[in-house]
């Protein structure tokens, strides 16, 4: 890493820690199967219940910190996805929910880009098909610092072991 | 009210995730870890081309697992011969694209 990029990320990081105790979320469907938003909406339920953790749901993009986009980036989404990233007043932190927004399922055509980050900076990547609210919860503690990602750590082979 | 006294008599509460790991959540549909020793070449070509996901892809002498386009059907599973069995993992947020992608060394013999 250079030292200019080196410097951009410690500025925001920074930007970050403002959102380690109250966050703001708007959620934005580039066209996914609404499985992603089913299980979005289950972090309110009292089993998750994500505003104990201080992450709140609004409807107003200028809002709003954390832009939440599930869904393959449709082209016809296209410009209603970048006003909403505009709307929202900076620091702001992109997270790309899903295997359809992290590139998986959708390969692109004319009608999508098959991944988000082909039209906006995606800032925390959260796997799944969908992904559990568990692993929701992982990305937006992930997304403000509060936890570390563990997944380059992660390993998905085994040698000698059982595979049970 | 009601609901309220429902949930207290059957004792269902909040998850405690971050601090504790709810061990329940290891059962859902979760990507692929491989037995590496099991792996062959033939092997890795059956299992990229029952990924209808196209997050498996035999690339040289490793498997190359995309975690981000993994969506956690099983077939690899039911193809793998014993080779492959769903991981539990679900923390699997990054920041970086590519330490989504992991590389399994094929390290059978055919």
């Amino acid at each position: 890493m250079s030292e200019e990029q080196q410097l951009a990320r410690e500025i925001q990081q920074r930007g970050f820690a403002l959102f380690r105790r109250s966050l703001h979320i708007r959620t934005f469907d580039s066209g996914s199967c609404a499985v992603c938003e089913s299980e979005i909406r289950l972090l309110s339920s009292p089993y998750y219940d994500l505003h104990r953790l201080g992450f709140f749901f609004t409807p107003a993009p200028r809002h709003a910190d954390l832009l939440l986009v599930s869904g393959p980036a449709v082209r016809a989404a296209d410009t209603a996805l970048l006003k909403t990233l505009e709307a929202i007043p900076d620091p702001r932190i992109v997270v790309a929910v899903g295997a359809c927004a992290l590139g998986g399922v959708f390969s692109e055509d004319v009608l999508v880009h098959g991944r988000v980050d082909a039209v906006i900076p995606v800032d925390v990547h959260v796997p799944g098909c969908p992904p559990s609210p568990l692993a929701l919860l992982h990305g937006l503690l992930v997304a403000v610092g509060r936890l570390e990602d563990k997944v380059r750590a992660l390993r998905f082979d085994l040698r000698q072991e059982t595979t049970a | 009210m009601l609901w309220f006294l429902r949930g207290i008599r059957k004792g269902i509460v909040t998850t405690r995730y971050p601090a504790a790991r709810d061990a329940w959540a290891e059962q859902l549909p979760s990507p692929p870890r491989f037995r590496s020793d099991l792996l062959t070449a033939e092997l890795a070509d059956r299992l990229a081309a029952a990924c209808p996901a196209g997050a498996l892809r035999h690339d040289g002498g490793d498997l190359v697992l995309d975690l981000g386009g993994c969506t956690g059907c099983g077939r690899c599973v039911e193809v793998g011969d014993g080779a492959v069995a769903a991981s539990g993992e679900y923390e699997l947020a990054s920041r970086d694209r590519t330490a989504l992608l992991k590389r399994i060394p094929i390290r059978g013999s055919e």
